[in-house]
């Protein structure tokens, strides 16, 4: 076995994201959550846009189960965890977002340790 | 001034390649060189990858007009719900390219609400079922204006919604790819699935346009002669 194939080896036949599907546990939160995003440190890698840190949303779909970019850029996939997308009025992004739109939304995705109950 | 003039301080003609590109090359030339591949296969799968046709999203969507039974099932999976209109995600390379990751999210727009697919990192896209991605959807304008000006950025591929339609941005940063499936449009009562599919275009099921029955995938385009041509 080549090391380094371990992701094609795990992944063929079934895919990425799902080649990892239980090895998570139970998801910390469900749809519907209010979640705040956290500023985590980010100096090496990390998929969590600037727009999204502190900003409040609510959980829209519990996705699936993955290591986290911030660890699998650095091919470290021994620690999986559950993704979820987050949807958010824009007005909480964008603070002059026109009133008028005040119905826009914007929905990301991100890992579980980036969310903590708001 | 006529110094200046004299040194001719043109840009020099070179092709711009980025440090991506020779990394590419260069895994490319070893991995032949070592026999894991051979040029031709590696041609054939480039060939492959940039001809796939967003036909089976179309269809998909079309179908799941007609069939309420399979827009359930392509709302739930649409990694699934892919097979039944043709397109494996893990086929041929068995994990998943050329797209890397298999979680399709088919987004339903509804009166009130209409989706539109960006990924603000880098230009995440459902490849295996809509093909390449335009070249606007890569590029850093389209990219980091979308999030925050989405209506002004509709507005300019010409579509502008009245204010009680809530524009939904689908920002695809992780490993989900998202497609839109939009309403069936007035005047198309009684249409064959074939006829549906043809009006679903590309850019309808990445969310910045509408399906129209006058405006069909493979229309003859209109010729705009010019209002002043060269004479030569």
């Amino acid at each position: 076995m080549i090391k380094r194939n371990h992701h094609v080896e795990k992944a063929t036949g079934k895919g990425d994201p799902w080649c990892f599907k239980g090895e998570a546990g139970p998801a910390k939160f469900k749809v519907g959550d209010r979640v705040r995003i956290k500023d985590l440190p980010d100096i090496f890698y990390t998929r969590t846009q600037t727009y999204v840190r502190g900003a409040e949303g609510v959980v829209a779909v519990v996705t699936h189960e993955s290591p986290a970019p911030e660890d699998e850029s650095w091919d470290n996939t021994d620690k999986s965890e559950w993704f979820y997308i987050v949807r958010f009025r824009q007005k909480d992004l964008w603070p002059d977002y026109p009133d008028l739109y005040a119905n826009d939304s914007l929905q990301t995705e991100l890992s579980e340790r980036w969310l903590e109950k708001a | 001034m006529s110094d200046k003039h004299d040194k001719h301080e043109h840009a020099p003609m070179v092709d711009e390649v980025s440090f991506f590109e020779i990394l590419e090359v260069s895994v490319r030339e070893l991995a032949i060189e070592k026999g894991l591949f051979s040029a031709e296969d590696h041609r054939r799968f480039t060939e492959f990858a940039e001809t796939i046709s967003p036909a089976p999203a179309a269809r998909l969507v079309a179908r799941s007009w007609l069939d309420p039974e399979f827009k359930k099932r392509a709302l739930a999976d649409g990694f699934k719900a892919s097979r039944e209109v043709g397109v494996d995600w893990l086929k041929p390379t068995g994990f998943g390219t050329p797209s890397d990751f298999c979680d399709l999210r088919v987004l339903e727009d509804t009166p009130k609400i209409k989706h539109v697919v960006v990924c603000t990192l880098c230009s995440c896209y459902p490849r295996p079922i809509l093909g390449q991605s335009p070249e606007w959807y890569r590029t850093p304008n389209y990219r980091r204006r979308l999030v925050r000006w989405p209506r002004q950025v509709l507005a300019e591929f010409g579509l502008q919604l009245p204010p009680d339609v809530e524009v939904r941005v689908e920002d695809s940063n992780q490993k989900c790819r998202f497609m839109v499936m939009p309403m069936r449009p007035a005047g198309t009562e009684g249409w064959t699935e074939d006829q549906l599919a043809a009006i679903v275009t590309r850019d309808c099921m990445i969310g910045v346009a509408l399906p129209h029955p006058d405006r069909k995938a493979n229309a003859k385009r209109p010729l705009h002669l010019a209002k002043n041509p060269v004479h030569h």
